[in-house]
């Protein structure tokens, strides 16, 4: 059987930008892994291959083993065609049976189970229209299996999904180094310490309330408090950072400040005092000293979030902190608003008051206002020397991807740019 | 429109967004070293020559652009498109 992943152009997967611009909406983090990761676990594929946006096909193919966009993986064995925002947990079709398509009410195909002598009469040369065509010809079934709808639901479930995925790893103990004085509360068989960790002393490690797992080659400077669920992933540093519960941090990040049940994607920056709370960051990130966010409303009332610049959706949660796309750069002491949304590959100054709720994919906000800036090429050079530094390079597929990019956030920013412009000349 | 004309209105954006008086502003002037435009103040004039003239510039290359005057010349290709 061959599982394939799919994350289709359509309303879903704008619901999770700025994140998703980026990436398929399987390679977001909830717990101590990806939301693919979880799929490919549950579903015990071996052979996985996986249909994104094209625009970010070449970039992804960089970033994965499996087969990207690929018709020929569309053939020749049993297939079990999977949307990636199906939550694994959930998900117990057996990979082998009959064929059957899984609709939701309002006839979107979460799966597809498709036999290797169905497959052949279905005749179908690409994802949509493979889905199309066995919609059209084999049984469906009703199938209201809980998917992932928005970003800040990942943040919500992470604590607990960081608890699952401990146990479910079933690792513990000290693989690397703990110096003294060594402060571990709660039960040692809740604490994970990864071959090459390095633990200084006085860091307080708490997993009184849930586990927490120390990956490889992390490094945890003095006066750190990490408290559990919490996941740090491989090779981050933490500086006299205060971990409240329900982090997921890293790989190769930098943090300090004071985080709670956050995300924060590979190779970001929060290396300063600052909080961050109920937060998803994508990587590449940096947060400038004294950035913080807003997670709580003064009157406690629900968050809402404005995902298109436009209309705010309720997020029927009271505690919602900001989405903060790759590449993202914030000056000192920016202070975001409760729920904010921040595009991608934007350069953010302080104002001196929290921010807008929405500031668009590569803005340059001064002054309060979205502006053109420098222009992308200017954010192009600092991603460039951003990645570097870390060994890492920016390729032309990555440089296509984020032209298009630019090219699918340019109506409602260019709209933020003429109200901006108006602002700011209307302040003279 | 005349080069004069949009030089005059240039003046004026420069003047209002650099807070600066008319007379020190030459065709000659340089944004940076005569007018002292910080790198948010150049992000700022181009945001207050659009809106002037209406136009939609590219970013990168109207950042290029040095003196007062070459502003003019660069302005021109827009509005008289």
């Amino acid at each position: 059987m061959r599982l394939i992943l799919f994350d289709l152009p359509g309303q879903e997967r704008r619901n999770f930008y700025p994140l998703s611009l980026s990436r398929p909406i399987w390679e977001l983090r909830c717990g101590m892994s990806t939301l693919g990761e979880k799929l490919i676990a549950k579903t015990a594929a071996a052979d996985v291959a996986c249909f994104v946006p094209d625009y970010m096909a070449q970039a992804y193919r960089a970033k994965t083993d499996h087969k990207v966009n690929d018709p020929a993986m569309l053939t020749g064995d049993d297939l079990l065609l999977l949307d990636g925002r199906v939550k694994a947990a959930s998900f117990n079709l057996e990979p082998k049976g009959p064929s059957e398509v899984g609709l939701t009410d309002d006839g979107q195909c979460l799966y597809a189970r498709i036999s290797k002598d169905d497959l052949a009469k279905l005749k179908a040369d690409s994802i949509e229209s493979l889905l199309t065509a066995a919609q059209q010809n084999l049984a469906t079934v009703k199938c209201d299996l809980p998917t992932w709808n928005y970003t800040w639901e990942l943040v919500l479930a992470n604590p607990e999904q960081i608890t699952e995925d401990f146990q479910a790893l079933g690792r513990n103990g000290i693989e690397g180094t703990i110096e003294e004085p060594k402060a571990i509360r709660g039960s040692a068989k809740d604490v994970y310490v990864g071959s090459g960790a390095l633990i200084h002393p006085m860091v307080v490690i708490d997993a009184a309330n849930g586990p927490v797992f120390i990956d490889q080659d992390a490094e945890i400077h003095p006066f750190t408090r990490i408290e559990g669920p919490a996941y740090i992933g491989k090779k981050s540093i933490l500086f006299g950072a205060k971990c409240r519960e329900g982090n997921s941090i890293g790989p190769v990040c930098r943090v300090g400040g004071e985080v709670e049940e956050s995300i924060i994607h590979g190779h970001s920056n929060k290396y300063h005092d600052g909080f961050l709370g109920h937060a998803y960051v994508g990587e590449w990130v940096n947060l400038g000293a004294f950035t913080t966010n807003s997670d709580l409303k003064n009157d406690y009332t629900s968050v809402s979030v404005t995902l298109d610049g436009r209309r705010p959706i309720d997020t029927g949660s009271t505690k919602v902190g900001s989405l903060i796309g790759d590449h993202t750069k914030t000056s000192i002491g920016v202070s975001f608003n409760t729920g904010a949304y921040v595009g991608a590959m934007g350069l953010i100054m302080a104002t001196g008051k929290p921010l807008p709720k929405f500031i668009p994919s590569f803005s340059w906000f001064l002054e309060g206002v979205t502006t053109k800036g420098f222009g992308k090429a200017k954010l192009y050079e600092t991603a460039k020397v951003a990645m570097s530094r870390r060994q890492c390079q920016w390729t032309p597929a990555e440089e296509e991807m984020w032209d298009a990019i630019f090219a699918i956030t340019a109506p409602v920013r260019d709209e933020a740019i003429r109200r901006g412009r108006r602002q700011m000349l209307s302040k003279r | 429109m005349d080069k004069s004309e949009i030089q005059t209105r240039i003046v004026k954006a420069v003047c209002q967004v650099l807070n600066i008086e008319k007379d020190m502003v030459t065709p000659q002037s340089n944004f940076v070293f005569d007018l002292g435009a910080e790198s948010t103040q150049s992000v700022q004039l181009l945001a207050a020559f659009e809106e002037e003239f209406g136009i939609e510039m590219e970013s990168e290359a109207a950042l290029s652009v040095q003196t007062v005057g070459e502003a003019v010349d660069f302005i021109a290709k827009y509005v008289n498109q």
